[in-house]
């Protein structure tokens, strides 16, 4: 049997029928004409059969199940609620109370009727509108008696969790960090060493294997030369989201451009054997350490779903993040839609502390209204060159700064700054 | 079709048949326009004053197609009910609109029998009084209490065992 808390009620109908055959059978006695109590006796036979037919619907057994929990976003789950009742349920009206960012395909609520010793199975397909970490399977059930008298509501929780993750594009090429780590991985740095990555030719000295002489460089000069070839090696790679503010205007926000973002390049680093990590950085401040392999795919969209603007005035520099965090000669790419102090201060900071860093801008401009009247397009117009002079800031320190709205892809926005880092010069002293 | 049965006569009477049963027709638009119930009940009594007032303007002896009256009157506000419900985009089984059909047609022709008995009981050779009339009034206005009681009786809550 299942518990839960029943709540009955009378609907608007019992009243007025009351009211009805009240009036009939009154009038029909102050009248003296017994045609009005005849008229008023339908209406007194509806009370009492409603009345004495209507009893609580008790379901023996529900169980809520559904058939993945991690999809992509856009992706559709199909769900299961199966019930089980003794006793026949006439009318039962059955709502899946689904949270925002997710929504039925069809058939919620339905209405379906039970009859003795049951089983039900109810399929119901879920369109997962936005990413986000969702619990799903609180249902309100209804049920009211056979005349429409009573109704008897419940809520029945069967909640099962359901992770949705941003669906990320797909990405051609990554920006490179200026400095490589130690371990194997699939870049090639400036440095040379053992790897398969032609470098160059130079003579043989004592000491170098034999494995390594050119000899078709050999035969020409007369004299042995060796190949010099480039290592592979991995990188770090930091993801900076900022969570201090976002910009939104109904289903849309920076934040979510900004956690699609992170979550493209996560994957695409991690498929290229980088090691990455993730700092979460604004009321709430999260990171995980940087580390490669299929996990840390999944440690990190796991991160990225709790990733939620949390309001807090209280001063927030990176001096509270680990070390650990931010790796020396990491990659920073901040997804930030620089709107506040304590991330812009933050950004510049890991700048001045050496880090190789990128910003890609999700834009709050598209978000922002264009004002009704004079005064309010002079703003638009003060904020968005207050926003160009911050952008030409970062630039003056060597930090590239890429504006992302969204409709064109991530990768021509990281051509972009891969262009600018190609003509920009690490300025030192 | 309830509220124009036969409203014609005397041209004073049938006025004042006329604008009641007009007026039951109205507050039932009104109600179904607007999804009020109130309003539905309020024409409902509008029209059962229609055929009050024209019983009591009639001849004194039982109308025989009082049934069928009260049977009617009971499908129109049922329909008139079930129009109001509040509507969901719902999936719903077929067997579910089979069985309120069934209810609504049910308890119209149980309405329509419990009926003909009170037009039957109407005729029983019985010499009424004050006491008989006494007993009607009090197990009336007792009948009604019980059923007031029951409609406004708080939303209960309890947890099944």
């Amino acid at each position: 049997m299942i518990e839960s808390t029943t709540r009955r009620s009378a609907t608007p109908k019992l009243g007025a029928y009351t009211a009805l055959a009240g009036l009939g059978l009154i009038a029909a006695l102050v009248v003296g004409r017994p045609e009005l109590a005849a008229l008023a006796a339908p209406f007194a036979l509806v009370l009492i059969l409603g009345l004495s037919l209507a009893n609580e619907p008790k379901l023996e057994g529900a169980a809520f199940g559904l058939d993945r929990e991690r999809v992509l976003e856009d992706d559709t789950v199909e769900s299961t609620l199966i019930l089980r009742n003794e006793r026949p349920i006439g009318r039962l009206e059955v709502l899946l109370d689904l949270p925002e960012g997710l929504a039925a395909e069809k058939g919620n609520p339905r209405i379906i009727s039970l009859g003795w010793h049951a089983r039900r199975e109810l399929d119901l397909a879920l369109r997962c509108d936005r990413w986000g970490a969702y619990v799903v399977g609180d249902f309100v059930l209804r049920s009211p008696d056979v005349f429409g008298l009573l109704v008897y509501d419940w809520w029945l929780e069967r909640r099962r969790p359901l992770k949705v993750y941003p669906r990320g594009e797909a990405l051609r090429s990554l920006l490179r960090p200026l400095e490589t780590q130690a371990f194997a991985g699939s870049q090639v740095p400036r440095s040379r060493g053992e790897g398969i990555e032609f470098a160059d030719l130079r003579p043989f000295v004592p000491g170098d294997r034999v494995r390594r002489v050119n000899w078709r460089a050999t035969a020409r000069r007369g004299e042995p030369w060796v190949t010099e070839t480039h290592p592979e090696r991995n990188s770090d790679v930091v993801i900076f989201l900022d969570t201090f503010l976002e910009a939104r205007h109904r289903d849309e926000g920076t934040l979510d451009l900004a956690v699609s973002a992170a979550a493209s390049l996560a994957t695409h680093y991690l498929r290229e054997k980088d090691r990455v990590g993730l700092v979460s950085f604004g009321g709430v401040i999260n990171w995980l350490n940087v580390s490669s392999g299929a996990v840390q795919v999944y440690r990190i969209l796991d991160s990225l779903l709790d990733a939620e603007i949390f309001l807090s005035y209280a001063w927030k520099d990176i001096d509270l993040l680990p070390v650990r965090a931010l790796p020396p000669q990491a990659l920073v790419l901040a997804l930030s839609p620089l709107l506040d102090e304590r991330a812009v201060r933050s950004l510049l900071d890991l700048r001045a502390r050496g880090f190789d860093l990128a910003v890609i801008e999700m834009s709050p401009v598209p978000f922002a209204p264009a004002g009704r009247d004079h005064l309010d397009r002079l703003a638009r117009r003060l904020w968005l060159l207050r926003r160009e002079a911050l952008r030409s800031r970062y630039l003056r320190l060597g930090v590239p700064v890429v504006e992302w709205d969204g409709d064109v892809s991530l990768q021509s926005a990281l051509e972009e700054v891969r262009r600018f880092k190609r003509h920009a010069r690490v300025v030192h002293g | 079709m309830l509220a124009f049965a036969r409203p014609t006569g005397a041209s004073a009477e049938g006025l004042l048949l006329l604008s009641l049963g007009g007026s039951g027709v109205l507050w039932v638009g009104v109600g179904l326009a607007s999804r009020w119930s109130a309003a539905l009940a309020v024409g409902i009594a509008f029209l059962g004053a229609e055929q009050g007032v024209r019983v009591g303007l009639g001849s004194s002896t039982v109308d025989p197609w009082m049934p069928v009256y009260a049977a009617g009157f009971l499908l129109a506000a049922e329909l008139a009910w079930w129009s109001i419900e509040p509507r969901v985009a719902a999936w719903s089984d077929l067997e579910v609109l089979l069985r309120r059909l069934l209810a609504i047609v049910g308890c119209c022709i149980g309405g329509a029998i419990l009926a003909a008995l009170v037009v039957l009981a109407a005729g029983a050779p019985l010499h009424g009084g004050f006491g008989l009339e006494l007993v009607g009034v009090v197990a009336a206005v007792a009948a009604v209490v019980v059923v007031a009681v029951v409609a406004r009786a708080p939303a209960r809550e309890h947890v099944p065992e």
